[in-house]
């Protein structure tokens, strides 16, 4: 969250090959690429050639929020806002509103946790830079938990019958501990009245509303008995209480009460009952709300927004909240000689005038980080604030946008981005588009890893991105040679294509060495083998070894003539799976019958005139050591041809 | 139930991808009161040991501060933690997903920790390294498996791994768990339980057992502690298979159950009718067996075990009533639809990578960061 103004990060590179210039490409996220030379400003204007060896820089730099403390709230906040999205699907109406405020509570009292904790960190701390750095995150954390409260109470809240004051008298109190504080010392006083601060706290209390404090303050005065103070407290304690309010008095009975109370603060003001106590004066000149006084006290009620409430508090207690403008210009002369308006001031005066685009956009250049933003606008565009037709994109845009943002910056943290997955699932528009770049760029150490992400794209539906991830794994494991878990990749991913070139790859393993490799798999592949012709090939030349192995001669036989029949081999299988047949003719027990036989010699046939072709066509053949084996085989099989009809024929006349 | 269940998020600024308590004194009876973590995919992982408040005699409103754990001490780790398990009260092995296994030793005196001894290089694609998936660990014996699908045997007092089993499985191998002394279980990522008796001199599994079907990977299992035959494990697919290693070629069960890979299954050391799964989709989950068997009334029959996402459908604790054979171990029985099954946090939405359960807390490990310790009411 560093200050516009304040932090400009500076980087020095020194490479004496960017002489010339120095060029960058964004990466993801908190991420830009350096490289030396300028852009060239006509098409065939070249780069000059240094002669050097020139490199590519990652430059990145870290946001606030990567740090340890402001991590969890990331994390914290991230339940909350999915939360609250889950909520706007099944709840309308008061229900609802109900949620969003309890949302954005839940985000504020997230924020002062954190801020607890940097508080702790800071105390325990004896690092110097470290403490600085810490206290830099607690005073901007204060500043954003303060202009959240500030908006949650104008825009999201929308006190009952339009009253504000009750609720940013409540926000004083919290915020503005001071007098409070004060309060606390002095009661513990002897003679509270000696000290320095006596008035001035006081004036606070009555400024902050804080009335019953103010009168036991003004009750340990030594002249507590006399008239004027007697008169004072009176007042003090007949004051209408905007509170009632809520509990069932109406606004019109509450501003009766309150002329009354006032008409008498004014009369005994004017009768000079306190004319011999200037400060008494000065407390019952604000209860009268006279505007002079508050510049009188403006020590009391610095900066100026609380000088603002602290007016019309006794001004114009029912003022609605849109009307609280009205006071700004008045308690900003106050002030301005003694200081500048900063970030913080124009971002409070645009939430009082009710411009809630200004807080958004000056917000977000405090609050560089992006977690304000596309919380708080979250919560606003649930809240239905941000109108759609005051802006060029639509309100959900500039939600969207917002969010979009900080899940980038969430996207490019080496562990969070799991969290800015969530976040991209919740832009309508463009948030799928993004989820499946960022998903690319996402490296994959580690299986668990890379099932991690699949799953993320499985949940979506992200076929393509699923189907990548698988090949660049099942790529992987090739050239680790792994090839048994490579199919395990391609199986998951349903791709045929790399399914076939692995069986593939396992029968050349074969047809090479005489044996199967990764059986432990093959032999278990079960239905997935139906994936790819070769693949069930495979599985299924693999299971006539098997049964061949376990003397089930008739069965391999038969599972041998199918899978040349149905055509599931390469041809340039054929042959050994013709020779294959060989063993099982020369047994003594007939394996083939004739109608296999016969078969089995169509494919012979089938085989050899193709290669005949072959040979004519591009001059390859059998070897001479292959020719042998076939002509074995052809006459194993005229052999074994008589003898099946024999015994058929035998079978047949008996 | 009579009281409810308690739990604690605790974040902790990384990734938790393995919790585990430390074992109980056999000495004494109290229940450990410490637990160490790993994380993962993070520029600098850390293993941490965390206290956490007596488990007995706890006061209700104290509660939630005694759910809340306390750092000890930290070491740094190099690359993902993939296993982590105690070898002895303050020895800490842990693997890594740079292929190198650790010993981290615990200071008591000091309350620090540190490298005792680094096995690098473990697993490799030849020049290469490749991560280390998982460990077992069985008094001093370490047992390793990688994504190279090599398996070695280290021993905790020797700097040179006792044996590698080169080519243990083709695919990789995610889970490992000792059945007895001298032999472990592992799975695989195409659906396989295998058994390996680190005595015999062949390479070869004793026993093959396969998921039948439609491929699919089992990243998770345990062992059932008091019949070691029985054992859990956890799919890819989120399916909870129940296998008895006895008999069958085939899991005597699969219930499917989350919506995601099942990370880990754990069975509880004591009251073993209970079983934790944790997975990707964010849910943890409390099987209950106890019932299983308990009555021969049959009162209704829903067949089938379907779940939703996140465990909403047994959200009304189904308890449905079927007759069994009193001899059978519950886990083993024919009709598991008695079993009752609870979803312990369903605020949760990233993955719980990790669970691990001693008496009545049960520690979860999760990618939002956190840990989130769970008080669970007494059970059968």
């Amino acid at each position: 969250m560093a200050e516009r103004e304040r932090d400009i990060q500076t980087c020095c590179i020194s490479d004496t090959s960017c002489q010339f210039g120095l060029q960058s490409v964004w990466g993801t996220g908190n991420q830009l690429f350096l490289f030396p030379g300028k852009n060239p400003l006509l098409s065939n204007e070249r780069r000059p050639a240094t002669g050097k060896n020139e490199q590519i820089r990652e430059v990145q730099w870290d946001i606030d929020l990567h740090h340890p403390v402001l991590r969890k709230m990331v994390n914290d906040s991230h339940n909350i806002f999915v939360n609250l999205q889950r909520q706007a699907t099944q709840l309308t109406g008061a229900a609802f509103h109900t949620q969003i405020l309890n949302s954005s509570r839940h985000y504020r009292a997230t924020q002062k946790a954190y801020l607890k904790d940097l508080d702790d960190m800071i105390g325990s701390t004896r690092d110097e830079e470290q403490r600085q750095q810490y206290m830099e995150h607690l005073k901007l954390l204060n500043i954003s938990e303060l202009i959240w409260s500030l908006c949650e109470i104008l825009f999201i809240e929308s006190p009952v019958g339009g009253l504000v004051v009750p609720k940013l008298l409540d926000w004083l109190k919290l915020h503005f501990i001071t007098a409070g504080r004060l309060f606390d010392d002095l009661m513990k006083e002897e003679q509270p009245e000696s000290k320095t601060t006596y008035w001035d706290t006081i004036f606070r209390l009555v400024l902050q509303g804080q009335i019953e404090k103010a009168c036991r303050l003004l009750s340990l005065h030594s002249a507590r008995q006399t008239d004027d103070f007697q008169t004072l407290i009176n007042l003090l304690k007949r004051m209408p209480q905007l509170s009632n309010v809520y509990k069932g008095s109406s606004v019109a009975e509450f501003d009766m009460k309150w002329r009354h109370w006032r008409d008498e603060c004014q009369r005994n003001y004017e009768e000079q009952k306190f004319s011999i106590n200037p400060n008494l004066e000065t407390v019952v000149r604000i209860l009268c709300g006279e505007d002079a006084v508050f510049s009188e006290v403006k020590d009391c009620c610095d900066p100026w927004y609380h000088m603002l409430i602290s007016k019309a508090l006794y001004q114009d207690p029912t003022v609605k909240a849109c009307d609280l403008h009205y006071y700004i210009q008045g308690c900003q002369d106050a002030y301005r000689s003694t200081t500048r308006l900063g970030e913080l001031d124009s971002i409070l005066l645009s939430a009082l005038e009710s411009d809630v685009y200004q807080v958004i956009k000056d917000s977000r250049t405090v609050f560089s980080n992006g977690w304000f933003v596309a919380h708080l606008t979250d919560l606003l565009h649930h809240c239905g604030q941000l109108d759609s037709h005051r802006l060029q994109f639509g309100s959900d845009l500039q939600r969207e946008f917002l969010l979009l943002e900080y899940a980038g910056s969430l996207m490019s943290h080496h562990s969070l981005w799991i969290v800015g997955v969530s976040y991209l699932d919740h832009c309508a528009e463009f948030g799928r588009k993004y989820l499946e770049l960022y998903l690319d760029h996402i490296p994959l150490d580690s299986e668990k890893k890379a099932n991690k992400i699949l799953k993320i794209c499985e949940d979506r539906n992200m076929t393509e991105q699923a189907k990548s991830i698988c090949k660049v794994m099942g790529m992987r494991c090739i050239r680790n040679k792994r090839l048994g878990a490579a199919l395990t990749w391609f199986l998951r991913s349903k791709d045929v294509g790399f399914a076939t070139v692995l069986a593939e790859k396992y029968l050349l393993e074969y047809s090479e060495s005489g044996e199967f490799t990764n059986l432990d798999l093959i032999d278990y592949l079960g239905p997935s083998m139906l994936l790819s012709n070769r693949l069930t090939f495979l599985g299924k030349y693999r299971e006539f070894h098997k049964l061949y192995s376990e003397g089930e001669y008739h069965a391999a036989g038969d599972l041998l003539l199918a899978l040349l029949q149905a055509r599931l081999a390469p041809k340039q299988f054929w042959i050994t799976l013709l020779i294959d047949a060989l063993p099982l003719l020369e047994k003594t027990e007939l394996i083939f019958s004739s109608q296999q036989t016969r078969e089995l010699m169509k494919c012979l046939e089938e085989l050899t005139t193709e290669y005949k072709l072959g040979k004519k066509r591009d001059g390859l053949g059998f070897t001479e050591a292959r020719k042998d084996q076939l002509d074995v085989l052809k006459l194993a099989l005229s052999r074994n041809l008589p003898k099946a009809i024999l015994q058929e024929g035998t079978v047949n006349l008996l | 139930m009579a009281d409810s269940i308690q739990s604690f998020v605790k974040f902790v600024s990384r990734k938790i991808s393995k919790i585990k308590w430390q074992p109980s004194q056999k000495q004494t009876l109290e229940c450990s009161d410490t637990f160490v973590t790993g994380s993962w995919d993070d520029e600098k992982n850390k293993i941490c040991l965390w206290h956490l408040g007596m488990q007995e005699s706890m006061e209700r409103d104290e509660m939630d501060d005694a759910l809340e754990p306390a750092l000890k001490c930290e070491a740094d780790h190099n690359g993902d933690v993939t296993g982590l398990e105690y070898v002895g009260s303050d020895v800490i092995v842990a693997s890594s997903s740079t292929g190198s296994v650790a010993l981290y030793k615990h200071h008591t005196s000091s309350q620090t920790m540190g490298i005792q001894y680094k096995w690098q290089c473990l697993h490799s694609h030849g020049n290469h390294l490749c991560p280390c998936t998982c460990l077992a660990v069985r008094d001093k014996t370490i047992v390793t498996a990688g994504e190279d699908g090599k398996m070695v045997v280290l021993s905790a007092e020797q700097k040179s791994p006792q044996r590698i089993i080169e080519n243990a499985d083709s695919s990789t191998i995610n889970g490992l768990v000792f059945l007895r002394h001298t032999e472990v279980i592992s799975v695989n990522s195409s659906g396989q339980l295998k058994t390996y008796d680190l005595r015999s001199s062949s390479d070869a599994p004793a026993q093959t057992l396969s998921v039948s079907g439609e491929l699919t990977s089992l990243h998770s299992v345990d062992r059932h502690p008091g019949q070691p035959h029985i054992v859990a494990t956890g799919s890819g697919d989120g399916v909870l298979g129940i296998w008895d290693l006895r008999q069958e070629k085939s899991p005597v069960s699969l219930l499917e159950a989350h919506n995601g890979p099942v990370w880990e299954v754990k069975f509880h050391k004591t009251n073993s009718d209970h079983l934790f799964t944790c997975s990707e989709d964010g849910a943890v989950w409390h099987w209950d067996s106890s019932l299983v068997g308990a009555s021969h009334m049959v009162q209704t029959q829903i067949t089938g075990t379907g779940a939703g996402s996140g465990g909403a459908n047994f959200s009304v604790n189904p308890s449905f009533q079927f007759g069994g054979s009193e001899t059978l171990n519950k886990w083993l029985s024919p009709d598991n639809s008695k079993m009752e099954i609870n979803s312990l946090i369903d605020d949760n939405i990233l993955p719980v990578n990790s669970v691990d359960i001693e008496s009545q807390t049960l520690l979860c490990g999760t990618d939002s960061e956190s840990i989130i310790t769970i008080r669970l009411p007494s059970m059968r």
